[in-house]
């Protein structure tokens, strides 16, 4: 009896679930109205499309402020707090939800069809040793980036290249330099005016100061006042370029194995 | 019948109201001797011709380097600090986001009282955060304006709410962040909401009763002057808002107010021709508002160059003859000198990578470059949708004659969009992808004032929004968006002494003195921090 209500409330549930998220299904003349919103009042800031201006770039798959929808519109509802993004009270319910129709489809990646086994490719990161530098799921070393959701942040296309290239690109976004799109793990070489040399990456800068981490993990604080030479070296990385050690079918099955790692979605 | 009591009362009650000239706190004649008076800071930017310049020098060069936090206010709700306090007679008046005012013990931090409008929860706020940047003080009364659209003026020693105007309507996205300005018997303010395609205009109001003397709007109606550099009905909803403190010279009684860009921003395909008076100067008779000259630093603005950062009044020698001038660091990336008594044309010169004018003409109009307006697959010019300058404060020091502005050095992809009209939405029609991370920069920068020619720079991380103070102790100081607070040697750009305030630096720094000691105070992050020697 007991079970029998536990399992008719779940039933119950799942429908309620599904009939909710029926509700609040998301259409292409959603999109479209939530577009034509999004042009009046968000593009100045965030860009035409999303792809970032004074604000941040909307068209990524995962907002870091607003991972739901639901955390979406609180956002447009009451602003973010020590930022310049508002609070819009303004729209009806229907315009949210517009709103969020197209935000959201900003960052919807084509769903790619990568080719490649997963598996194997699991082997060739652990034979090239990249576990030396990047965590995945709490195992691994740090001076690379973490590379626990890395499937879902960014295209095989763009694995690929920061595999043979990885200078080309480097990662932005979560540097602890307020303003937006600074390169994180910027090499640096940096001469101080005693003579001492500093070769690693950037983990923080302003006008007065620089920090810096080294490969071997050490940990600067540098006065720009005190420095001979700031060598900021753009197009370049700590990691190696894979281009000469991995064969084709290699890289496929790697870039299918960081593909796959998705782990909060 | 009356007792005695109520007599006495009724006469307390009198003595109360009867605050005339004679008992009135600071007097418009004191205001107009603002720079005379170092130890107050008397109005947003210091003084009538707005120069940013304390003659305070008891802080100076050799000394800096000893400064330490006397005291820090933590504002009451999170927001951003854009305000330039006003301190005197042992009070500071500072405003805290969205539009509360507080009034501060200066010898401690401690508040004297609070006041917070009523903010509607369908309040309109287009084209900016939620900020305010300062009160204006006149006689006993403190003014403030509001992002509901208000105007209030308050008891400055109780916050007690003396009157309150609605300026306009912000439901069709009118609203006010600037620092009113006080003259003589006259509060005037400005409005925001150009990016919702309002009609903007410059309001006086009578100081004590908060009845509006004029109204001058920047945008002509049919039958005005200048009415035909607008095509069809576009004037109706043509931008030209007037969102920071204007500067007055009350010699040749003449406001100076600058006004933003046309609506919409980055299509201008409706709005044929130059669309006066926007991103103008406009030279103003304060008795009815009418124009004296105006100068519009860009015709036809389809990159949201807004013109309203604050405008400089000083004298000075040009060609061995003294002048009376006022002088701009454009948005649009060109510094400007104009004669302040009829608004010609003295001197103009790009002071950051600009891509989008040849140059300047005789007469100061931009030499505009063909296939740089906005487009749908996007055009990029130098500077960015957000300026070379924005609102943030520059300073000038008749010390060293040396205009000084961060000027930032970064490019935006500008996109055109469609212009469709709805009243209280926005009005803009495209947008922009601005250069960021290490690619864009600025610096603050030493003009020589009658010419723009750069005397020095000194390099900043990121183009932030940093308002500078220069000092008759020979200093420059600023913030940066990475929370450094510093100050910087006004005749060579040398840093002489910086600290971390832990958060973006928004706030505008004053100086002020009381009891003998100098103070400088800035807002940083959530907070108001306050400087001195030991």
């Amino acid at each position: 009896m007991t079970l029998k209500r536990t399992v008719l409330a779940a039933a119950a549930l799942f429908a309620l679930v599904v009939a909710d998220s029926r509700a609040s299904a998301q259409t292409p003349a959603d999109i479209e109205g939530g577009k034509q919103l999004f042009n009046g009042m968000c593009v100045e800031c965030h860009g035409a499309g999303g792809a970032g201006g004074d604000a941040p770039s909307l068209n990524r798959p995962r907002l870091i402020h607003a991972p739901t929808d639901a955390a979406l519109i609180s956002i447009l509802t009451n602003g973010i707090p020590n930022t310049a993004m508002p609070r819009i009270r303004r729209f009806t319910d229907n315009e949210t939800k517009q709103l969020v129709a197209y935000v959201r489809s900003l960052g919807k990646l084509a769903e790619e069809k990568v080719p490649g086994d997963g598996r194997k490719g699991a082997d060739v990161y652990k034979s090239l040793g990249c576990a030396g530098c990047h965590i995945v799921n709490g195992t691994g070393g740090n001076l690379g980036p973490d590379l626990s959701d890395v499937g879902y942040m960014r295209s095989a296309s763009s694995l690929r290249q920061s595999i043979l290239d990885p200078g080309a690109v480097l990662p932005k976004g979560v540097l602890q330099i307020p303003a937006r799109g600074y390169a994180e793990y910027l090499p640096l070489r940096i001469v101080t005016k005693q003579g001492g040399e500093v070769r690693g990456i950037r983990v923080n800068e302003d006008a007065f100061t620089i920090q810096v981490r080294d490969q071997a993990g050490k940990f600067y604080s540098l006065r720009k006042a005190d420095l001979e030479l700031l060598e900021k070296q753009a197009g370049k990385s700590l990691m190696p370029s894979f281009a000469s050690r991995i064969k084709a079918d290699e890289l496929t099955d790697l870039v299918a194995y960081l593909s796959s790692l998705r782990s909060q979605s | 019948m009356i007792g005695p009591r109520y007599i006495a009362l009724a006469a307390l009650v009198a003595a109360a109201l009867s605050s005339g000239p004679a008992s009135a706190q600071v007097p418009y004649d004191r205001i107009v001797k603002a720079e005379s008076e170092p130890a107050s800071w008397l109005t947003y930017a210091g003084g009538y011709k707005s120069q940013r310049y304390t003659a305070l020098d008891q802080i100076n060069r050799q000394n800096v380097t000893q400064l330490r936090p006397l005291w820090v206010y933590q504002i009451r709700q999170a927001g951003i600090i854009e305000t330039s306090p006003i301190v005197v007679d042992g009070v500071m008046y500072m405003t805290e986001p969205p539009s509360t005012v507080t009034a501060l013990d200066v010898r401690t931090g401690r508040p004297l009282w609070s006041w917070t409008p009523k903010i509607p929860d369908d309040v309109v706020i287009i084209g900016s955060p939620p900020v305010n940047r300062g009160v204006a003080v006149l006689d006993n009364m403190v003014y403030v304006g509001s992002v509901a659209g208000h105007l209030t003026a308050l008891d400055s020693k109780s916050g007690a709410v003396r009157w309150d105007v609605a300026v306009d309507d912000n439901h069709l996205g009118y609203y006010l962040t600037l620092a009113p300005l006080a003259i003589d018997g006259k509060i005037i303010v400005g409005v925001s909401g150009a990016e919702a395609g309002i009609r903007g205009f410059i309001d006086a109001y009578d100081a004590k009763t908060g009845k509006r003397v004029w109204r001058r709007h920047t945008i002509p109606a049919p039958g005005e002057p200048n009415f035909n550099t607008w095509g069809g009905d576009s004037w109706k909803t043509g931008g030209g808002s007037t969102w920071l403190t204007g500067s007055y010279d009350p010699e040749l009684k003449t406001l100076y107010w600058t006004t933003g860009n046309p609506g919409p921003d980055w299509n201008g395909d409706n709005r044929p021709g130059d669309n006066l008076y926007t991103c103008s100067l406009l030279a103003l008779n304060p008795d009815d508002g009418s124009i004296k000259w105006h100068f519009q630093f860009t015709p036809h603005d389809t990159h949201d160059w807004d013109a309203v950062q604050n405008v400089i009044l000083f004298d000075s020698q040009v060609n061995g003859r003294p002048r009376k001038l006022v002088a701009q660091a454009n948005r649009n990336g060109f510094y400007y000198v104009l004669d302040r008594t009829n608004g010609e044309f003295i001197a103009g010169a790009p002071y950051v990578k600009q891509t989008w004018a040849e140059g300047l003409d005789a007469k100061g109009r931009p030499r505009v470059k063909p296939g740089l307006e906005p487009s749908t697959e996007g055009v990029t010019v130098f500077p960015s949708i957000s300026g070379a300058a924005n609102w943030y404060s520059p300073s000038y020091s008749p010390k060293t004659n040396l205009f000084y502005q961060v000027a930032r050095e970064w490019s935006t992809i500008f996109y055109k969009g469609e212009a469709v009209y709805k009243p209280g939405f926005g009005f803009t029609a495209g947008g922009g992808r601005t250069q960021n991370g290490d690619d864009a920069w600025a610096a603050v920068r030493a003009f020589e004032a009658t010419s723009g020619t750069l005397k020095w720079e000194f390099k900043l991380l990121s183009p932030g929004f940093s308002s500078l103070l220069s000092t008759a102790g020979g200093l420059v100081f600023g913030g940066t968006d990475e929370g450094n607070f510093f100050a910087l040697d006004a005749e060579t750009g040398k840093p002489l002494w910086d600290t971390q305030l832990g958060a973006n630096i928004r706030g505008i720094p004053v100086s002020f003195a009381i009891d003998g000691k100098q103070y400088i105070a800035i807002g940083a992050g959530f907070a108001l921090f306050v400087y001195g020697l030991p």
